[in-house]
């Protein structure tokens, strides 16, 4: 059960009932209640109620006529009858027309009571926590489905194009323009490499088991720069990093080497060519309770209208030289699952920062 | 053979390098202007305008910034000199079955052509 108490409405016309039903009631419940049936949809317009108690025999309308009216606006709400001399016609009309939980017997019981209140809020609660799960569901599909089209999109147009250069090579009899293709088919291949590699760290990082262990900045850095070092657009790019590290960071390596990869890969990639000397600057001070990460670099930058949309999926800042959009949303699911935040700032045409704050993960 | 205009729209520079390459030398075509930007092909086309020759446009689908959907609702509201001198073909590697039909059903795209690019298979919908 929830912290918050469960939230009743009572009706009843005799108010010595609705008395001696707060006295029994109130420190276990939130209760609200009212002698009129025309209060009662007031209330009901302004508050949010888990159950409803309304006595059957009221002036103006019965119990199961006030349920029946207003079982349809509020559906969520579980409806219980406290009645004094049941006949059968009533009891039918209640469960037909009213559609009432439970029948609470004149003079009722403490147990029972309680217990009607236990249940009902289960079956209220069950049907609101499945309602929210049908709309997580829901998203989760959607967005499965986006993943899919944007990813076949991804997967089909590198092999495309390999596809491509291969009917144009064999039109072509000159040695010198086959090796020309053959170096397009590497790109190409390549940019598909990625891609799947892409994949499958979002993979790992959404449904894989976190592995917490002692992280050692300077070994993961020295070990993600060893990579990046032979990619073709390295070019003079100078990479210098600053490590303060004071005590245990513990945290999950796997995730964290997927942000500096693809934070460092992009920095190599969005590189400025025209300026003469490109930099990626790597500060991170860590201690205990956390990690700051600063990757600075003086590339091209990110326009302001791109700056809130770089971390969807499947979203490409440029037009040249891009990749497939999936990056830097894995690097933002990575950061959110180990309770961190990223945060940019950036002027376009000089450059980058992006600052994450990591908590250390003490168990 | 008369020969054609063509304007190759598409954010790959791989493409636009290959296909560029295959159309001129299927000699259907001398002049191949290519955009790695569908926003900046539609400025050209409005800034040409009178100037512009009868161009047969081969259009990408999935690009950042404007795709070739949002091209083609763009395309809607030019001149109609515009648009009596353009003929758009859509190329892409899109195998999903909405994409198929949206580009089927628009009355602004001639046909869906798959990549890679076949000349006969252009050629044919030309009718040249």
């Amino acid at each position: 059960m929830s912290d918050k108490p469960i939230r009743i409405l009572y009706i009843d016309d005799e108010e010595h009932n609705l008395h001696s039903f707060k006295a029994t009631f109130r420190k276990q419940y939130d209760i609200t209640t009212t002698i009129s049936v025309i209060d009662a949809e007031e209330m009901l317009e302004t508050h949010d109620f888990n159950i409803i108690l309304a006595d059957q025999r009221m002036p103006v309308m019965t119990g199961v006529q006030f349920f029946e009216k207003i079982r349809d606006r509020y559906p969520k709400i579980i409806r219980i009858l406290i009645t004094g001399h049941t006949d059968i016609g009533a009891a039918i009309d209640a469960i037909n027309k009213g559609e009432v939980f439970r029948f609470i017997d004149k003079p009722w019981d403490y147990t029972y009571v309680e217990n009607a209140i236990t249940h009902a809020y289960e079956i209220y609660k069950t049907r609101e926590d499945l309602k929210q799960r049908n709309i997580e569901l829901q998203k989760a599909n959607e967005e499965l489905d986006k993943f899919v089209y944007s990813a076949s999109h991804d997967l089909r147009a590198p092999l495309m194009s390999v596809l491509g250069i291969v009917n144009l090579a064999l039109l072509e009899d000159d040695l010198q323009s086959q090796n020309e293709y053959l170096e397009l088919i590497r790109k190409s291949v390549k940019k598909l490499d990625t891609f799947i590699i892409n994949i499958i760290d979002y993979y790992k990082n959404a449904r894989g088991v976190p592995v917490i262990t002692d992280i050692d900045f300077e070994e993961l850095i020295t070990e993600v720069q060893a990579t990046i070092q032979y990619l073709p657009e390295y070019g003079n790019l100078k990479i210098t990093s600053t490590i303060d590290q004071k005590g245990l960071f513990r945290s999950d390596v796997m995730k964290l080497r997927i942000i500096f990869n693809n934070l460092i890969n992009n920095a190599v990639k969005f590189q400025d060519n025209t300026k003469s000397e490109p930099y990626i600057n790597l500060k991170v001070e860590a201690s205990p309770t956390g990690a700051k990460i600063i990757v600075e670099d003086n590339g091209a930058g990110i326009r302001e209208i791109d700056q809130d949309k770089i971390f969807k999926m499947f979203y490409r800042a440029g037009a040249t030289n891009s990749g497939s959009g999936i990056g830097l949303y894995i690097v933002h699911e990575a950061i959110e699952k180990l309770g961190g935040t990223i945060n940019i700032s950036s002027v376009y045409g000089e450059g980058s920062i992006f600052e994450l704050n990591i908590p250390s993960i003490n168990k | 053979m008369t020969l054609i205009d063509i304007i190759l729209i598409d954010d790959s520079a791989f493409d636009l390098f290959i296909y560029e390459k295959l159309l001129i030398k299927s000699g259907i075509t001398r002049t191949v202007k290519t955009f790695n930007s569908a926003r900046e092909a539609l400025k050209y086309l409005t800034t040409e305008e009178s100037r512009l020759p009868e161009t047969v446009i081969l259009l990408d689908l999935q690009m950042p910034d404007m795709n070739g959907f949002e091209f083609i609702e763009a395309f809607g509201s030019v001149s109609e000199e515009i648009k009596s001198k353009i003929r758009i073909f859509m190329l892409s590697s899109t195998i999903d079955s909405r994409d198929i039909e949206k580009a089927k059903s628009s009355p602004d795209i001639l046909d869906l052509l798959p990549k890679p690019l076949e000349i006969d298979l252009l050629k044919r919908k030309l009718a040249i």
